[in-house]
């Protein structure tokens, strides 16, 4: 198993997360080692018949459908890094470029 | 004594804590801590944790102090609202004293990871405390306060625990509400608790366990009630799955689990040798199921709502990425990468998919021993004793194998815990203790009577 180094950058630019070129090479190097020491579960040939481990209780507790108030100590416009008449300000979406 | 006296004493105690440079809070203030005893001070009757000081490691949300996870890309951060546990603990006559340090994100088995630095052991400052949550179980073990909420995702509770000499408890998954945790991976997540008695934890436990509506996987099961410890094990069985026991078992930790299995047969319990054959696939399996989650569950910091936004001059997606490009450290980094690498097109069958199995067969491992007749398995909590800072940074997949015989209980959502059993080399040892679902009151019951029985401060022999 290897990692290179585009899977890495591919990787970084699906996860919407910034690596400097620098980095990179320490970078691919340690994901190799963890995408080589998880590849052990190929020692798992037969995957049939199984779905995956359930989790949580058999039936799904729902609440009521109804509309309560959030009841929250501070509002939106205290977090938010910048916030102006209910809304949260971005820069402009550039153009629908593919990752 | 009163909210406010209790209140003193903590502080007290937070600030030599502080003071001795033990890194194991990231905020606590004595206006807070004064607004925490008039609160309960002024309760109408005394609740059941009444003036309990409770720290609580920050990545569960509070509004009266800042939630960071230990990350820079929540610095300052303030949650708007208190986690379900929180707001239980508070109902129930209990202080928050402060927010404890942790591996950014909960990812990590040592707190090296924490953008605000390591946490000390308590008894060694050159060597860590275990993690992620070692700032909770650093303050437990270092008598600052007596219980601390923890969060587990594959271990991070029992495994400071073990390091430190403390209790740690992990409840069944969906015993205790995650509202307000922040999550890294929600299938395994559970808000887990430390004490100095296993009385304490179990108190602390019965207070935040049950349903919640804003959690939907929470359980409607019965509450938790531990029986009053006995002196005796008679009729008990206990499981020691073999697996645990692989030949480089460190010495120490080897004899003082083997004493306390000899401890448990002189008081009555029957001990026999089990088989959970696909242990060895729960680290990878782990390692696989918690990046894929956290990848998905941290594309939500991302610079536009809350949290640090960094400075750039681009559009929307250079904003996300230059913010979580700097916001989220290395290990935070490497696990979204991992996490988004298995799941992306042509891996996710060879990895993904592989590890679901293996985590079903993990747990039909331990349903196959339960079935058996065993009613509690024991095993070591970690391979070693604490381990010394820098020593497994270099390399990550060393850092995850601190975490090989915790792994497992968290992936098949059974309850556990870890106890101290013994010190080696004047460093604690850690037993731990697996239960099945919803067994919590029969494995707190067991360990109330180890507790009785053993010195957890005497040293092993070899």
């Amino acid at each position: 198993m290897s990692v290179s180094r585009e899977e890495v950058e591919r990787m970084a630019a699906l996860a919407q997360l910034a690596v400097a070129p620098d980095e990179l090479p320490e970078l691919t190097a340690q994901m190799d080692r963890i995408v080589g020491f998880v590849a052990r579960l190929r020692a798992l040939d037969d995957l049939s018949g199984e779905g995956p481990q359930p989790t949580g209780p058999p039936e799904t507790l729902l609440r009521d459908d109804v509309v309560t108030p959030a009841d929250l100590a501070r509002s939106p416009a205290e977090l938010a890094p910048e916030f102006i008449d209910g809304f949260f300000v971005v820069p402009k979406l550039g153009a629908m470029e593919e990752p | 004594m009163s909210g406010r006296l209790a209140a003193a004493a903590v502080q007290n105690r937070l600030a030599e804590a502080d003071r001795a440079g033990l890194n194991a809070t990231l905020a606590w203030s004595a206006a807070a801590l004064a607004a925490e005893a008039d609160r309960v001070d002024a309760l109408p009757e005394p609740g059941l944790l009444q003036n309990l000081p409770v720290a609580v490691k920050d990545n569960i949300v509070t509004t009266g102090l800042p939630t960071t996870c230990g990350s820079r890309i929540l610095e300052g951060y303030r949650s708007p609202f208190n986690a379900t546990v929180i707001d239980r603990l508070r109902a129930a006559g209990a202080m928050i004293a402060c927010k404890t340090n942790l591996d950014e994100f909960a990812m990590g088995s040592s707190t090296e990871h924490s953008a605000f630095g390591r946490v000390l052991h308590p008894m060694d400052p050159t060597r860590v405390p275990g993690g992620s949550s070692g700032g909770s179980a650093a303050l437990v073990a270092a008598g600052v306060v007596p219980v601390a909420l923890g969060s587990e995702t594959g271990g991070s509770v029992r495994q400071p625990a073990s390091f430190c000499g403390v209790i740690g408890v992990k409840p069944t998954y969906g015993r205790v509400s995650r509202y307000g945790l922040v999550a890294f991976g929600s299938s395994l997540d559970c808000v887990s608790v430390f004490a100095r008695t296993v009385a304490d934890a179990g108190r602390v436990l019965g207070v935040i366990a049950g349903p919640d509506s804003r959690d939907a996987t929470t359980l409607a099961a019965s509450p938790i009630v531990v029986a009053h410890a006995g002196v005796s094990l008679a009729g008990t069985t206990i499981g020691v799955p073999r697996e645990y026991f692989p030949g480089d078992l460190d010495p120490g930790v080897r004899a003082a689990c083997d004493a306390a299995l000899l401890r448990m047969r002189e008081l009555g319990a029957a001990i026999v040798e089990v088989s959970l054959p696909h242990s060895s696939l729960a680290v990878p399996a782990y390692y696989i199921l918690a990046p894929a989650e956290a990848a998905a569950n941290l594309a939500r910091f991302d610079g536009a709502r809350y949290g640090v936004r960094a400075p750039v001059a681009g559009d929307l997606r250079e904003l996300y990425r230059a913010t979580r490009g700097s916001g989220f450290g290395p290990e935070v980094r490497r696990r979204i990468l991992v996490g988004t690498y298995v799941l992306s097109a042509g891996y996710y069958d060879a990895y993904y998919a592989r590890a679901q199995t293996a985590r079903r067969r993990i747990a039909g491992d331990f349903a196959a021993a339960f079935a058996s007749g065993v009613d509690l398995l024991f095993t070591p909590t970690t391979p070693t004793t604490a381990f010394r800072a820098g020593e497994k940074t270099g390399d990550p997949v060393a850092m995850y194998l601190a975490d090989v015989f915790v792994c497992p209980a968290s992936l098949a959502g059974l309850p556990a815990m870890s106890l101290p059993i013994g010190r080696s080399e004047g460093l604690p040892v850690g037993g731990q203790l697996i239960a099945p679902s919803l067994a919590e009151a029969k494995m707190l019951s067991l360990a109330a009577v180890l507790e009785g029985a053993l010195d957890p401060t005497a040293e092993v022999r070899r």
